[in-house]
């Protein structure tokens, strides 16, 4: 039999099927080890040093932790990241809800509607902030271009007001993000039995009772991967407001990842900036490992 | 003026034409069974009567009052789906409940209505469940008992038993036609299932492309098919339907049907004078199985019994019958012979033909001649 191989091929033929896919996984596996999951680590031990400008790997036990829950720029930060991830996540989710009701009534056009809603989630968060900004400098877009037309009394200065700037901010991410919410509450809606809905109007139930007793209640998976998806986006976000307000006027629009930012790179501060992500970590975390546990041993059963 | 009245139906989408004209009147208590292959518009015509379809064309009558253009909710009628179309996050008790709740029942109201179907149902101590927890069987209950609740003037029924396995499916026959029987209610059922039809309706309505084949008792549109159609599709085994020539012997019609080498006459019975009219030209002859048998099981009290001998070329048992395969008229026909009737492929037997049951049919217009 000269073709077929020997015992002791097959053998090593065998071996090496086996560790092939280890093989070819292992460099991407140990990059990811030490680049993510390393620095991770690593920042956690900054964050009990007595890291400054430079790396300083003394321990300082939790002294970098008091001084930034003593600090009234992260009192700030907090107090944004709420206001922001609130009216974000809550305003995403009416406003995705509404216009997926509305685009799945069987309306033409739909495939284009839904592409243009979808589209400015393509766009970069700098973009997107770089666009919304002069659209709202006062000197720049929509208040000019009212004094342009004759409305002279006409003002919208918030991008400048620093008690209302953080809500431009929501404006923007709101406009970036409720058509992708959109979409996963339009396929829950498209997975919802026709005949339900027919069985529920010869009930006798009026279309915004059938929305609210039979149809919403269904869509419960889809709100909480909405919720997930939307908090981790706001509690990331970090280059929407670099682009559109740089975290001013003042300190009013700093959040959490700007906080670290400027600790970390401007004000040689690195233990305060490591203590501020590894919090930031911790929340992300108490959002999405529970949501993924749940998920993954439900796909399991 | 009866009960519910299908006026000259149609329904259109666009430039095709699913429902041709429809004509079916039924009386109170009636049960209608909607009966056809699947693209015939039976659930169509269905959605029609609920209201969930638009009327293209037409009038729908329920107990003399014009509903062309009613709201569903306002026919006063109730609906079992075929998916049980139950709500997943409500209760069993909230889901026979619902229909009531949007009408404004008081809520001690509603419990005593929704406790005495459950009762009726055997469905009492699943109130508290969520539909995700309950069998395709309890899930059947539930729908009909949304339906039962309200009681209204007319139920419709699209398909309930096809989700089930066999056997269930028997059992829910069973009950839907007890269920029927002690409240009277007049229903309107759909199926593709022929036995559903035959057991259940006190009127079915045989349905092909949009068009009504035939509007009868269940014995009429099984003894007396309109057409070819029907007379295929309604019964298990289906009718034998073999090609004959209508010739004349001592100024009589019979019916000459090629058998092997040989010729059949069988002697025409029903529809004479019609078919006189046919001598010398092909027709198509229906036989039922049961009317073709071993000459020991023939029915010579009221048949008219015509016996030959024919060659066996297949035996099918099925513990209740023997079914014995023979070549005739181009066609294999089906014979239903005694139980335990012991036959051997290839072998000759006496067969006895009732042709009292023989009907004829026009093989160009399909139609029954008569």
């Amino acid at each position: 039999m000269p073709n077929s191989p020997s015992p002791q091929g097959g053998g090593a033929r065998a071996r090496m099927q086996r560790w092939l896919p280890k093989l070819v996984l292992s460099p991407s596996f140990v990059l990811i080890l030490f680049f993510v999951y390393g620095f991770i680590l690593w920042t956690t031990y900054i964050s009990f040093s007595n890291s400054g400008m430079l790396p300083d790997y003394s321990w300082a036990g939790l002294r970098q932790w008091s001084r930034l829950w003593n600090s009234w720029t992260w009192g700030i930060a907090l107090h944004n990241i709420w206001i922001f991830g609130l009216l974000y996540i809550v305003s995403c989710i009416v406003l995705g809800l509404l216009l997926a009701i509305l685009l799945d009534q069987r309306i033409r056009a739909e495939g284009a509607l839904r592409t243009i809603y979808l589209y400015p989630m393509a766009l970069s968060f700098i973009v997107t902030g770089t666009a919304w900004q002069w659209f709202l400098n006062p000197g720049l877009g929509l208040e000019k271009t009212m004094h342009e037309l004759g409305w002279q009394s006409f003002s919208f200065n918030w991008l400048i007001d620093s008690g209302m700037a953080i809500y431009t901010i929501v404006i923007a991410a709101v406009w970036q993000a409720t058509g992708f919410i959109m979409a996963m509450f339009l396929a829950g809606l498209r997975g919802i039995d026709g005949e339900m809905i027919k069985a529920a109007q010869i009930d006798g139930a009026p279309a915004w009772k059938i929305y609210l007793r039979i149809i919403i209640p269904q869509l419960r998976p889809v709100f909480l991967s909405a919720v997930v998806v939307l908090a981790h986006l706001a509690i990331k976000s970090f280059d929407l407001i670099v682009a559109m307000t740089g975290g001013g006027p003042g300190n009013s629009t700093a959040v959490p990842a700007t906080f670290m930012y400027s600790y970390a790179f401007s004000r040689n501060e690195m233990g305060i900036a490591a203590a501020s992500a590894v919090f930031m970590l911790a929340v992300i975390a108490a959002l999405i490992i529970p949501y993924l546990y749940s998920e993954l041993r439900e796909s399991r059963s | 003026m009866s009960f519910l009245h299908i006026n000259n139906i149609r329904k259109h989408f666009g430039e095709t034409t699913v429902l041709k004209g429809i004509d079916i009147a039924i009386e109170q208590g009636d049960f209608l069974v909607l009966v056809g292959p699947s693209g015939c518009g039976k659930s169509t015509l269905l959605n029609m009567i609920a209201g969930l379809d638009s009327i293209s064309d037409g009038e729908l009558l329920l107990n003399g009052r014009r509903i062309n253009e009613v709201h569903p909710a306002q026919r006063d009628i109730a609906m079992v789906f075929q998916s049980y179309a139950l709500y997943p996050s409500m209760t069993v008790a909230g889901n026979i409940g619902f229909g009531l709740e949007m009408r404004k029942v008081p809520k001690h109201e509603r419990r005593e209505a929704i406790e005495r179907v459950a009762k009726m149902l055997q469905i009492e101590n699943l109130l508290d469940r969520k539909p995700g927890q309950l069998s395709g069987g309890q899930r059947q209950r539930v729908a009909m008992g949304r339906a039962l609740v309200r009681e209204p003037q007319l139920f419709l029924f699209d398909e309930p038993l096809s989700n089930l396995d066999a056997k269930l499916r028997v059992d829910m026959r069973t009950e839907i036609k007890q269920l029927h029987q002690r409240l009277g209610a007049t229903i309107v059922y759909v199926t593709h299932d022929q036995i559903e039809a035959m057991t259940l309706a006190t009127r079915i309505a045989v349905m092909r492309a949009g068009e009504l084949q035939q509007l009868g008792t269940p014995q009429q549109v099984y003894d007396d098919p309109g057409n070819l159609f029907v007379a295929g599709f309604m019964g298990s085994p289906s009718m034998n339907l073999l090609n004959a020539r209508i010739v004349m012997v001592d100024d009589e019609p019979v019916a000459r049907i090629a058998a092997g080498e040989g010729t059949l006459e069988l002697p025409i019975v029903r529809d004479r004078e019609a078919l006189r009219g046919w001598q010398d030209r092909e027709v198509i002859i229906g036989l039922r199985p049961e009317a073709i048998t071993d000459p020991a099981s023939a029915n010579r009290q009221d048949g008219v019994i015509h016996e030959t001998s024919l060659t066996v070329s297949l035996v099918e048992p099925t513990g209740a019958d023997v079914y014995a395969v023979t070549h005739l008229g181009g066609r294999d026909i089906n014979a239903r012979m005694r139980p335990g009737t012991q036959l051997s492929p290839g072998e000759q037997t006496r067969f006895a033909f009732d042709v009292s049951r023989m009907v004829a049919f026009d093989p160009q217009s399909e139609e029954r001649i008569r």
